[in-house]
Protein backbone atom coordinates (compact mmCIF):
# COMPACT_ATOMS: atom_id res chain seq x y z
CA UNK A 1 0.00 0.00 0.00
CA UNK A 2 1.65 3.16 -1.28
CA UNK A 3 1.39 6.08 1.10
CA UNK A 4 -1.04 8.64 -0.30
CA UNK A 5 0.49 11.95 -1.88
CA UNK A 6 0.27 14.44 -0.12
CA UNK A 7 0.64 18.18 -1.37
CA UNK A 8 2.91 21.10 -0.09
CA UNK A 9 1.25 23.59 1.02
CA UNK A 10 2.45 26.82 -0.72
CA UNK A 11 4.07 29.35 2.24
CA UNK A 12 5.30 31.98 -0.61
CA UNK A 13 3.65 35.58 -0.03
CA UNK A 14 3.52 38.74 -2.30
CA UNK A 15 3.65 41.76 -0.43
CA UNK A 16 3.47 44.57 -1.95
CA UNK A 17 6.61 44.60 -4.46
CA UNK A 18 8.02 41.89 -2.61
CA UNK A 19 7.68 38.23 -2.98
CA UNK A 20 8.91 35.74 -0.12
CA UNK A 21 9.59 32.49 0.48
CA UNK A 22 7.13 32.37 3.31
CA UNK A 23 5.12 34.89 5.61
CA UNK A 24 8.19 34.42 8.73
CA UNK A 25 10.44 37.70 8.41
CA UNK A 26 13.04 38.08 11.14
CA UNK A 27 12.47 41.62 12.98
CA UNK A 28 15.14 44.67 12.95
CA UNK A 29 17.01 44.61 16.54
CA UNK A 30 16.74 41.22 17.52
CA UNK A 31 18.69 39.45 14.33
CA UNK A 32 21.70 41.53 14.41
CA UNK A 33 22.99 41.27 10.41
CA UNK A 34 21.96 38.14 9.58
CA UNK A 35 25.45 35.63 10.01
CA UNK A 36 24.95 35.50 13.84
CA UNK A 37 22.11 33.24 13.38
CA UNK A 38 24.34 31.08 10.98
CA UNK A 39 24.79 27.98 13.87
CA UNK A 40 21.02 27.59 14.22
CA UNK A 41 19.43 27.88 11.16
CA UNK A 42 19.47 28.60 7.20
CA UNK A 43 18.72 31.50 6.43
CA UNK A 44 16.92 30.37 3.55
CA UNK A 45 14.71 28.80 5.51
CA UNK A 46 12.77 31.83 6.15
CA UNK A 47 10.94 34.38 4.12
CA UNK A 48 14.00 37.34 5.11
CA UNK A 49 15.07 39.15 7.65
CA UNK A 50 15.49 42.74 8.62
CA UNK A 51 18.83 44.39 9.66
CA UNK A 52 19.70 46.55 13.34
CA UNK A 53 18.45 49.76 12.27
CA UNK A 54 21.09 51.57 10.74
CA UNK A 55 22.07 55.55 10.91
CA UNK A 56 24.13 57.32 8.89
CA UNK A 57 27.15 57.18 11.41
CA UNK A 58 28.34 54.18 14.24
CA UNK A 59 26.10 54.82 17.26
CA UNK A 60 27.17 53.27 20.49
CA UNK A 61 24.14 53.58 22.00
CA UNK A 62 22.32 53.90 25.98
CA UNK A 63 24.15 53.36 29.37
CA UNK A 64 23.54 50.09 30.93
CA UNK A 65 21.21 48.78 32.09
CA UNK A 66 19.63 48.44 28.83
CA UNK A 67 17.07 45.78 29.24
CA UNK A 68 14.54 44.29 31.92
CA UNK A 69 12.74 41.80 31.89
CA UNK A 70 8.81 42.12 32.59
CA UNK A 71 6.05 39.59 32.66
CA UNK A 72 5.80 37.83 29.67
CA UNK A 73 7.81 40.70 27.49
CA UNK A 74 10.97 42.11 28.07
CA UNK A 75 11.77 46.58 28.35
CA UNK A 76 14.76 47.88 26.05
CA UNK A 77 16.46 50.70 25.59
CA UNK A 78 19.27 50.11 23.37
CA UNK A 79 19.86 53.56 22.21
CA UNK A 80 19.66 52.21 18.52
CA UNK A 81 23.21 50.78 18.67
CA UNK A 82 24.70 50.08 14.99
CA UNK A 83 27.57 49.68 13.22
CA UNK A 84 26.57 52.90 10.52
CA UNK A 85 25.41 52.03 6.95
CA UNK A 86 29.03 52.20 5.55
CA UNK A 87 30.08 49.32 7.57
CA UNK A 88 27.01 47.49 6.77
CA UNK A 89 27.54 48.25 2.99
CA UNK A 90 31.41 47.41 3.61
CA UNK A 91 31.50 44.81 6.29
CA UNK A 92 27.90 43.07 6.59
CA UNK A 93 26.36 42.60 3.61
CA UNK A 94 28.80 41.23 1.39
CA UNK A 95 28.35 37.55 3.72
CA UNK A 96 24.92 38.06 2.72
CA UNK A 97 25.01 38.09 -1.01
CA UNK A 98 23.74 34.77 -2.61
CA UNK A 99 21.84 33.89 0.28
CA UNK A 100 18.50 33.42 -1.23
CA UNK A 101 16.53 35.14 1.38
CA UNK A 102 14.75 38.85 1.59
CA UNK A 103 17.34 41.23 3.11
CA UNK A 104 15.75 43.58 4.46
CA UNK A 105 17.98 47.21 5.38
CA UNK A 106 16.47 48.69 8.61
CA UNK A 107 17.00 53.20 8.43
CA UNK A 108 16.11 55.40 11.45
CA UNK A 109 17.67 58.90 11.68
CA UNK A 110 17.59 61.63 14.02
CA UNK A 111 16.58 64.28 11.21
CA UNK A 112 14.93 64.11 7.72
CA UNK A 113 17.98 64.80 6.38
CA UNK A 114 19.74 61.75 8.10
CA UNK A 115 16.60 59.29 6.89
CA UNK A 116 17.39 60.66 3.28
CA UNK A 117 21.49 60.28 3.53
CA UNK A 118 21.30 56.44 4.81
CA UNK A 119 18.43 55.85 1.96
CA UNK A 120 20.06 57.47 -0.35
CA UNK A 121 23.30 55.22 0.15
CA UNK A 122 21.03 52.07 0.59
CA UNK A 123 19.47 52.51 -2.87
CA UNK A 124 21.54 50.26 -5.50
CA UNK A 125 23.73 48.76 -3.15
CA UNK A 126 23.16 45.05 -4.62
CA UNK A 127 22.14 42.37 -2.05
CA UNK A 128 19.79 44.55 -0.21
CA UNK A 129 15.78 44.04 -1.52
CA UNK A 130 13.96 46.99 0.68
CA UNK A 131 13.99 49.36 3.48
CA UNK A 132 12.17 49.30 6.40
CA UNK A 133 11.98 52.98 8.08
CA UNK A 134 11.83 52.63 11.68
CA UNK A 135 9.86 56.11 12.41
CA UNK A 136 10.13 55.40 16.58
CA UNK A 137 13.52 57.57 16.59
CA UNK A 138 13.16 61.07 18.51
CA UNK A 139 13.56 63.83 16.05
CA UNK A 140 16.48 66.14 17.68
CA UNK A 141 15.09 68.84 15.71
CA UNK A 142 11.35 69.00 16.70
CA UNK A 143 11.87 68.61 20.27
CA UNK A 144 12.50 64.70 20.45
CA UNK A 145 9.30 63.49 19.48
CA UNK A 146 9.54 60.31 17.62
CA UNK A 147 8.29 61.14 13.60
CA UNK A 148 6.22 58.24 13.89
CA UNK A 149 3.31 59.83 16.32
CA UNK A 150 3.02 62.79 14.09
CA UNK A 151 1.31 62.24 10.69
CA UNK A 152 2.33 64.92 8.93
CA UNK A 153 5.84 64.55 10.08
CA UNK A 154 5.50 60.89 9.34
CA UNK A 155 4.02 62.10 5.50
CA UNK A 156 7.12 64.01 5.16
CA UNK A 157 9.84 62.00 5.99
CA UNK A 158 8.49 58.91 3.62
CA UNK A 159 7.93 60.66 0.93
CA UNK A 160 11.53 62.30 1.33
CA UNK A 161 13.03 58.95 1.50
CA UNK A 162 10.64 57.55 -1.11
CA UNK A 163 12.80 60.02 -3.53
CA UNK A 164 15.92 59.24 -2.32
CA UNK A 165 15.93 55.62 -2.93
CA UNK A 166 13.56 55.20 -5.88
CA UNK A 167 14.34 51.45 -7.00
CA UNK A 168 13.85 49.92 -3.52
CA UNK A 169 10.48 48.82 -2.02
CA UNK A 170 9.89 51.01 1.13
CA UNK A 171 8.02 49.09 3.82
CA UNK A 172 6.98 51.82 6.95
CA UNK A 173 7.34 50.45 10.29
CA UNK A 174 4.68 52.18 12.49
CA UNK A 175 4.86 52.75 16.49
CA UNK A 176 2.03 51.81 18.37
CA UNK A 177 2.51 55.11 20.93
CA UNK A 178 -0.38 57.05 18.99
CA UNK A 179 -3.82 57.41 19.89
CA UNK A 180 -4.72 56.26 16.61
CA UNK A 181 -2.44 53.86 14.07
CA UNK A 182 -4.97 54.16 11.37
CA UNK A 183 -4.02 58.08 10.89
CA UNK A 184 0.10 56.92 10.87
CA UNK A 185 -0.68 54.38 8.59
CA UNK A 186 -2.48 56.57 6.01
CA UNK A 187 0.21 59.16 6.54
CA UNK A 188 2.90 56.12 5.52
CA UNK A 189 0.63 55.51 2.34
CA UNK A 190 0.43 59.48 1.41
CA UNK A 191 4.15 59.83 1.52
CA UNK A 192 4.36 56.89 -0.68
CA UNK A 193 4.82 53.86 1.13
CA UNK A 194 4.90 50.36 -0.43
CA UNK A 195 3.89 48.41 2.51
CA UNK A 196 3.28 48.89 6.42
CA UNK A 197 4.47 46.79 9.20
CA UNK A 198 3.69 46.96 13.21
CA UNK A 199 3.90 47.21 15.55
CA UNK A 200 7.38 48.71 16.67
CA UNK A 201 7.64 48.62 21.17
CA UNK A 202 4.94 49.93 23.30
CA UNK A 203 6.75 52.30 25.40
CA UNK A 204 6.73 51.52 29.21
CA UNK A 205 9.46 51.68 32.33
CA UNK A 206 10.01 49.57 35.37
CA UNK A 207 11.03 50.94 38.64
CA UNK A 208 13.65 48.86 41.37
CA UNK A 209 11.25 49.58 44.40
CA UNK A 210 13.87 49.49 47.35
CA UNK A 211 16.19 51.99 45.77
CA UNK A 212 12.75 53.66 44.05
CA UNK A 213 14.70 54.33 40.93
CA UNK A 214 14.22 53.18 37.37
CA UNK A 215 15.71 50.31 36.36
CA UNK A 216 16.61 51.42 33.11
CA UNK A 217 19.10 54.11 32.58
CA UNK A 218 17.25 55.58 30.24
CA UNK A 219 14.36 55.62 32.15
CA UNK A 220 11.46 54.68 29.79
CA UNK A 221 12.27 51.55 27.30
CA UNK A 222 9.93 49.60 24.31
CA UNK A 223 8.06 46.68 25.73
CA UNK A 224 8.04 43.60 23.42
CA UNK A 225 7.18 39.55 23.70
CA UNK A 226 4.20 37.92 24.27
CA UNK A 227 2.66 40.01 26.59
CA UNK A 228 2.02 42.87 23.42
CA UNK A 229 0.23 40.37 20.99
CA UNK A 230 -3.37 40.93 22.04
CA UNK A 231 -2.75 44.54 21.45
CA UNK A 232 -0.72 44.42 18.13
CA UNK A 233 -3.04 42.10 16.85
CA UNK A 234 -5.88 44.56 17.25
CA UNK A 235 -3.63 47.64 15.65
CA UNK A 236 -3.17 45.19 12.47
CA UNK A 237 -6.85 44.48 12.28
CA UNK A 238 -7.66 48.22 12.76
CA UNK A 239 -4.97 49.54 10.24
CA UNK A 240 -5.82 46.70 7.49
CA UNK A 241 -9.66 48.02 7.84
CA UNK A 242 -8.44 51.25 7.29
CA UNK A 243 -5.84 51.37 5.11
CA UNK A 244 -5.58 49.65 1.48
CA UNK A 245 -1.50 48.31 2.01
CA UNK A 246 0.03 45.58 2.34
CA UNK A 247 0.74 44.88 5.85
CA UNK A 248 3.55 43.11 7.64
CA UNK A 249 2.34 42.24 11.26
CA UNK A 250 4.68 41.59 14.67
CA UNK A 251 4.08 42.23 18.11
CA UNK A 252 4.84 39.12 20.29
CA UNK A 253 4.85 36.28 17.58
CA UNK A 254 6.45 32.93 19.33
CA UNK A 255 3.99 30.22 18.13
CA UNK A 256 2.46 29.21 14.53
CA UNK A 257 -0.75 30.20 15.96
CA UNK A 258 0.45 33.61 16.56
CA UNK A 259 1.67 34.12 13.52
CA UNK A 260 -1.81 32.25 11.51
CA UNK A 261 -3.47 34.62 14.10
CA UNK A 262 -2.10 38.19 12.44
CA UNK A 263 -1.92 36.95 8.58
CA UNK A 264 -5.69 36.04 9.50
CA UNK A 265 -5.99 39.57 10.85
CA UNK A 266 -4.51 41.06 8.05
CA UNK A 267 -1.03 40.68 7.64
CA UNK A 268 0.28 39.25 4.54
CA UNK A 269 3.48 38.37 6.63
CA UNK A 270 4.65 38.44 10.09
CA UNK A 271 7.81 39.46 11.59
CA UNK A 272 9.16 37.44 14.74
CA UNK A 273 11.38 39.88 17.05
CA UNK A 274 11.69 38.97 21.23
CA UNK A 275 11.40 35.22 20.88
CA UNK A 276 14.46 35.20 18.60
CA UNK A 277 16.43 36.21 21.55
CA UNK A 278 14.76 33.02 23.93
CA UNK A 279 15.22 30.34 21.17
CA UNK A 280 17.27 31.42 18.29
CA UNK A 281 15.75 29.00 15.79
CA UNK A 282 12.44 30.51 16.58
CA UNK A 283 11.90 31.80 12.90
CA UNK A 284 12.92 28.89 11.17
CA UNK A 285 10.53 26.52 13.54
CA UNK A 286 7.29 28.98 13.06
CA UNK A 287 8.12 28.35 8.94
CA UNK A 288 8.37 25.17 8.94
CA UNK A 289 5.21 24.28 11.92
CA UNK A 290 2.96 26.97 8.83
CA UNK A 291 3.54 23.81 6.58
CA UNK A 292 2.51 21.36 8.76
CA UNK A 293 -0.67 23.35 10.03
CA UNK A 294 -1.52 23.97 6.79
CA UNK A 295 -1.52 20.42 5.74
CA UNK A 296 -3.28 19.32 8.98
CA UNK A 297 -6.13 21.98 8.14
CA UNK A 298 -6.13 20.90 4.42
CA UNK A 299 -5.54 24.87 3.49
CA UNK A 300 -2.97 24.62 -0.04
CA UNK A 301 -2.00 28.04 0.21
CA UNK A 302 -1.07 30.06 3.17
CA UNK A 303 -1.60 33.33 1.53
CA UNK A 304 -5.44 31.92 1.49
CA UNK A 305 -5.72 33.00 5.28
CA UNK A 306 -4.92 36.40 5.03
CA UNK A 307 -7.57 38.76 6.29
CA UNK A 308 -10.10 36.35 6.75
CA UNK A 309 -11.16 37.20 9.79
CA UNK A 310 -14.79 36.39 10.12
CA UNK A 311 -17.20 39.05 12.63
CA UNK A 312 -19.64 38.48 14.61
CA UNK A 313 -22.94 38.41 12.17
CA UNK A 314 -20.83 39.12 9.13
CA UNK A 315 -18.42 37.72 6.60
CA UNK A 316 -15.35 37.34 6.41
CA UNK A 317 -13.37 40.52 5.53
CA UNK A 318 -13.43 41.82 2.25
CA UNK A 319 -9.88 42.11 1.20
CA UNK A 320 -8.69 45.66 0.48
CA UNK A 321 -5.14 45.50 -0.60
CA UNK A 322 -3.19 42.15 -2.53
CA UNK B 1 30.23 26.93 17.17
CA UNK B 2 27.34 26.94 19.92
CA UNK B 3 24.63 24.46 19.40
CA UNK B 4 20.90 25.01 20.98
CA UNK B 5 19.71 21.34 22.31
CA UNK B 6 17.57 19.70 24.38
CA UNK B 7 19.28 18.97 27.42
CA UNK B 8 17.87 16.28 29.91
CA UNK B 9 18.38 16.74 33.16
CA UNK B 10 20.56 13.44 34.98
CA UNK B 11 20.41 15.06 38.43
CA UNK B 12 19.39 17.81 40.46
CA UNK B 13 19.97 17.77 44.25
CA UNK B 14 19.83 20.19 46.88
CA UNK B 15 23.39 21.75 48.22
CA UNK B 16 21.45 23.52 50.87
CA UNK B 17 18.18 25.28 50.67
CA UNK B 18 18.60 27.77 48.26
CA UNK B 19 21.93 26.18 46.51
CA UNK B 20 21.48 23.30 43.49
CA UNK B 21 23.90 21.35 41.47
CA UNK B 22 22.24 20.48 38.14
CA UNK B 23 23.82 17.63 35.74
CA UNK B 24 22.51 18.22 32.34
CA UNK B 25 23.00 15.35 29.35
CA UNK B 26 24.19 17.40 26.75
CA UNK B 27 27.32 16.29 24.58
CA UNK B 28 27.14 18.94 22.08
CA UNK B 29 27.97 21.69 24.47
CA UNK B 30 30.28 20.05 26.61
CA UNK B 31 32.64 18.51 24.02
CA UNK B 32 33.35 22.05 22.76
CA UNK B 33 33.23 23.79 26.82
CA UNK B 34 35.95 25.83 27.71
CA UNK B 35 36.40 27.35 31.31
CA UNK B 36 35.05 30.72 31.66
CA UNK B 37 32.20 29.67 29.06
CA UNK B 38 28.19 29.70 29.88
CA UNK B 39 25.13 28.37 28.63
CA UNK B 40 21.68 29.87 28.41
CA UNK B 41 18.97 27.50 29.93
CA UNK B 42 15.33 27.85 29.40
CA UNK B 43 13.87 27.70 32.89
CA UNK B 44 10.78 25.99 32.33
CA UNK B 45 8.27 25.43 29.23
CA UNK B 46 6.10 28.67 30.10
CA UNK B 47 6.73 32.22 28.47
CA UNK B 48 6.60 34.35 32.11
CA UNK B 49 9.54 34.26 32.69
CA UNK B 50 10.27 34.35 29.14
CA UNK B 51 13.81 35.05 28.78
CA UNK B 52 16.43 32.46 29.18
CA UNK B 53 19.15 32.65 32.26
CA UNK B 54 22.70 32.61 31.76
CA UNK B 55 24.29 30.17 33.94
CA UNK B 56 28.50 29.60 34.12
CA UNK B 57 29.71 25.68 32.81
CA UNK B 58 30.69 24.49 36.37
CA UNK B 59 32.17 21.28 35.23
CA UNK B 60 32.20 18.90 32.21
CA UNK B 61 32.01 15.65 34.77
CA UNK B 62 33.44 12.22 33.44
CA UNK B 63 36.13 10.99 30.48
CA UNK B 64 33.04 11.21 28.24
CA UNK B 65 32.36 14.99 27.82
CA UNK B 66 28.93 13.99 27.70
CA UNK B 67 27.62 16.03 30.40
CA UNK B 68 27.73 19.50 32.42
CA UNK B 69 27.16 20.79 35.71
CA UNK B 70 25.59 23.81 36.72
CA UNK B 71 25.45 25.22 40.27
CA UNK B 72 22.77 28.06 40.73
CA UNK B 73 21.07 29.48 44.07
CA UNK B 74 17.77 30.22 44.12
CA UNK B 75 17.45 33.97 43.50
CA UNK B 76 14.06 35.00 41.76
CA UNK B 77 11.49 33.78 39.68
CA UNK B 78 13.18 31.91 37.07
CA UNK B 79 15.54 30.25 39.28
CA UNK B 80 12.83 28.88 41.95
CA UNK B 81 11.25 27.53 38.56
CA UNK B 82 14.16 25.87 37.58
CA UNK B 83 14.41 24.52 40.59
CA UNK B 84 11.34 22.54 40.34
CA UNK B 85 12.46 20.57 37.80
CA UNK B 86 12.83 17.04 38.00
CA UNK B 87 15.55 14.55 36.68
CA UNK B 88 14.18 13.40 33.47
CA UNK B 89 13.07 16.15 32.46
CA UNK B 90 14.81 18.37 29.25
CA UNK B 91 15.06 21.50 29.10
CA UNK B 92 16.48 23.63 26.42
CA UNK B 93 20.10 24.68 26.62
CA UNK B 94 22.12 26.93 24.03
CA UNK B 95 26.32 26.82 24.49
CA UNK B 96 28.96 27.16 24.72
CA UNK B 97 29.05 30.68 24.41
CA UNK B 98 31.27 33.45 25.17
CA UNK B 99 35.10 33.67 25.12
CA UNK B 100 36.48 31.63 28.11
CA UNK B 101 39.45 32.19 30.67
CA UNK B 102 42.60 32.29 28.86
CA UNK B 103 44.63 30.14 30.49
CA UNK B 104 48.57 30.36 31.78
CA UNK B 105 51.37 28.75 29.63
CA UNK B 106 51.75 25.04 30.46
CA UNK B 107 54.98 25.19 32.80
CA UNK B 108 57.83 23.29 33.44
CA UNK B 109 57.04 21.43 37.30
CA UNK B 110 58.03 24.12 39.54
CA UNK B 111 58.40 26.90 36.84
CA UNK B 112 54.38 27.25 37.15
CA UNK B 113 52.49 30.85 37.83
CA UNK B 114 51.04 31.54 40.74
CA UNK B 115 47.39 31.92 40.37
CA UNK B 116 44.61 32.85 42.70
CA UNK B 117 40.93 32.24 42.16
CA UNK B 118 38.52 34.65 44.21
CA UNK B 119 35.23 33.65 43.96
CA UNK B 120 32.18 36.06 45.72
CA UNK B 121 29.09 33.92 46.72
CA UNK B 122 27.66 31.79 43.84
CA UNK B 123 30.71 33.15 41.74
CA UNK B 124 32.05 29.60 42.67
CA UNK B 125 30.05 28.30 40.00
CA UNK B 126 32.29 29.40 37.40
CA UNK B 127 35.74 27.65 39.07
CA UNK B 128 35.41 23.68 39.06
CA UNK B 129 35.90 23.57 35.64
CA UNK B 130 39.38 26.21 35.37
CA UNK B 131 40.44 24.44 38.08
CA UNK B 132 40.47 21.25 36.77
CA UNK B 133 41.89 22.84 33.46
CA UNK B 134 44.59 24.57 35.85
CA UNK B 135 45.08 21.42 37.47
CA UNK B 136 46.28 19.75 33.81
CA UNK B 137 48.70 22.31 32.92
CA UNK B 138 50.62 21.75 36.32
CA UNK B 139 49.89 24.98 38.37
CA UNK B 140 47.75 23.94 41.36
CA UNK B 141 45.74 27.33 41.98
CA UNK B 142 44.61 28.67 45.31
CA UNK B 143 40.97 29.56 45.97
CA UNK B 144 39.86 32.73 47.87
CA UNK B 145 36.14 31.61 48.74
CA UNK B 146 34.20 35.11 50.23
CA UNK B 147 30.19 35.20 50.73
CA UNK B 148 28.18 36.50 53.53
CA UNK B 149 27.95 33.55 56.14
CA UNK B 150 28.82 29.88 55.72
CA UNK B 151 25.87 28.75 54.39
CA UNK B 152 26.73 30.50 51.38
CA UNK B 153 30.29 28.64 50.83
CA UNK B 154 29.04 25.83 48.65
CA UNK B 155 30.46 23.15 46.18
CA UNK B 156 34.24 22.92 47.27
CA UNK B 157 34.40 19.45 47.28
CA UNK B 158 35.21 19.67 43.59
CA UNK B 159 38.39 21.40 45.01
CA UNK B 160 39.14 19.49 47.99
CA UNK B 161 38.86 16.82 46.00
CA UNK B 162 42.09 17.98 43.88
CA UNK B 163 44.00 19.35 46.59
CA UNK B 164 43.62 23.10 45.91
CA UNK B 165 44.05 25.15 49.23
CA UNK B 166 41.12 27.28 50.27
CA UNK B 167 40.69 30.41 52.13
CA UNK B 168 37.31 31.45 53.08
CA UNK B 169 35.83 35.04 54.24
CA UNK B 170 32.82 35.42 55.60
CA UNK B 171 30.64 39.00 56.45
CA UNK B 172 29.49 37.42 59.43
CA UNK B 173 32.24 36.13 60.55
CA UNK B 174 30.90 32.11 60.53
CA UNK B 175 33.74 30.76 58.99
CA UNK B 176 37.43 31.95 57.59
CA UNK B 177 38.33 35.46 57.79
CA UNK B 178 35.59 38.12 58.97
CA UNK B 179 35.10 40.27 56.22
CA UNK B 180 35.53 40.33 52.44
CA UNK B 181 37.14 38.56 50.31
CA UNK B 182 39.53 41.66 48.84
CA UNK B 183 40.92 40.98 53.18
CA UNK B 184 42.33 37.76 52.24
CA UNK B 185 43.37 38.97 48.69
CA UNK B 186 45.46 42.09 49.64
CA UNK B 187 48.31 40.20 52.13
CA UNK B 188 49.06 38.01 48.63
CA UNK B 189 49.09 40.93 46.19
CA UNK B 190 51.28 42.89 48.92
CA UNK B 191 54.23 40.26 49.16
CA UNK B 192 57.09 40.67 47.12
CA UNK B 193 58.34 39.26 44.53
CA UNK B 194 56.36 38.01 41.02
CA UNK B 195 52.68 38.99 40.98
CA UNK B 196 49.89 36.04 41.05
CA UNK B 197 47.45 35.64 38.06
CA UNK B 198 44.41 36.30 39.73
CA UNK B 199 40.66 35.11 38.40
CA UNK B 200 38.00 36.67 39.58
CA UNK B 201 34.11 36.03 39.95
CA UNK B 202 31.35 37.00 41.75
CA UNK B 203 29.36 40.37 42.88
CA UNK B 204 29.63 43.47 40.73
CA UNK B 205 31.23 45.50 43.51
CA UNK B 206 33.69 42.80 44.55
CA UNK B 207 34.74 42.17 40.85
CA UNK B 208 35.24 46.23 41.24
CA UNK B 209 36.97 46.64 44.28
CA UNK B 210 39.34 42.94 43.15
CA UNK B 211 39.90 44.79 39.63
CA UNK B 212 41.02 47.86 41.36
CA UNK B 213 43.74 46.32 43.82
CA UNK B 214 44.61 43.94 40.80
CA UNK B 215 45.65 47.42 38.49
CA UNK B 216 47.30 48.75 41.44
CA UNK B 217 49.63 45.76 42.38
CA UNK B 218 50.26 45.18 38.74
CA UNK B 219 48.83 41.50 38.88
CA UNK B 220 47.06 40.03 35.44
CA UNK B 221 43.69 39.50 36.60
CA UNK B 222 40.60 38.28 34.33
CA UNK B 223 37.28 39.38 35.91
CA UNK B 224 34.02 37.45 34.90
CA UNK B 225 31.27 39.57 34.32
CA UNK B 226 27.32 38.87 35.00
CA UNK B 227 24.62 40.78 32.91
CA UNK B 228 21.08 41.10 32.71
CA UNK B 229 21.51 39.14 29.10
CA UNK B 230 18.28 38.79 27.33
CA UNK B 231 19.76 36.86 24.08
CA UNK B 232 23.50 35.53 24.60
CA UNK B 233 24.81 35.64 21.40
CA UNK B 234 25.59 39.56 20.90
CA UNK B 235 22.40 40.17 18.97
CA UNK B 236 20.08 41.97 21.63
CA UNK B 237 23.23 44.50 22.82
CA UNK B 238 21.34 44.70 26.09
CA UNK B 239 24.03 43.27 28.29
CA UNK B 240 27.24 45.79 27.52
CA UNK B 241 29.82 47.41 29.88
CA UNK B 242 31.19 50.37 29.53
CA UNK B 243 34.62 50.01 28.52
CA UNK B 244 37.14 53.53 29.60
CA UNK B 245 37.68 54.71 25.69
CA UNK B 246 38.06 57.74 23.87
CA UNK B 247 36.82 61.25 25.48
CA UNK B 248 33.62 61.41 23.44
CA UNK B 249 32.22 58.85 25.66
CA UNK B 250 32.34 55.40 26.60
CA UNK B 251 32.42 52.43 24.20
CA UNK B 252 30.50 49.43 24.91
CA UNK B 253 31.22 46.02 24.77
CA UNK B 254 29.37 42.73 25.16
CA UNK B 255 29.40 40.60 28.16
CA UNK B 256 27.83 37.66 25.98
CA UNK B 257 29.91 37.44 22.95
CA UNK B 258 33.31 39.63 23.91
CA UNK B 259 33.11 38.31 27.12
CA UNK B 260 32.07 37.34 29.78
CA UNK B 261 35.97 37.27 30.65
CA UNK B 262 37.60 41.05 30.25
CA UNK B 263 41.31 41.55 31.91
CA UNK B 264 40.30 44.50 34.69
CA UNK B 265 41.11 47.85 33.98
CA UNK B 266 39.29 46.77 30.93
CA UNK B 267 36.19 47.20 31.59
CA UNK B 268 34.71 49.98 34.22
CA UNK B 269 32.46 48.27 36.54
Amino acid sequence: MSPKRRAVPDLAVQVGPLRFRNPVIAASGTFGYGTEFDPYFDLEEIGGFVTKGLSLLPRRGNAPPRTCETACGMLNAIGLANVGVEAFLDEKLPALRGRDTVVIANVFGETRDEYVAVARRLNGARGVHAIELNLSCPNTEKGGIAFGVSPPLTCEVVAAVRRAAPDLPLIVKLTPNITDIAEAARAAKDGGADILSLVNTFLGMAIDLDRRRPILDNVVGGLSGPAIKPLALYMVHRVFREVPLPIIGMGGIASVEDALEFMVAGSAAVQVGTINFVEPGAPARIARGMAAWCRAHKVPAVRDLVGTLTLPGRGPAATPAG
Amino acid sequence: MPVDVSARIVAHEALNPDHRLLTLEAPGIARAAKPGQFLMLQVHTGRDPLLRRPMSICRVPGAGRRRIEVVYKIVGEGTRLLAQQRAGAALPALGPLGNGFRLPPAGRRGAAPRVVMIAGGIGIAIFPFLAEALRRRGVRPTLLFGARGAADLVYTAPFRARGIPIRYATEDGSRGERGYVTTILAPLLEADGPKPLLYACGPTPMLRAVGDMAVRAGAPCQLALESQMPCGIGVCLGCVVACPGDPSGPAYRRVCTEGPIFMAGEVRL
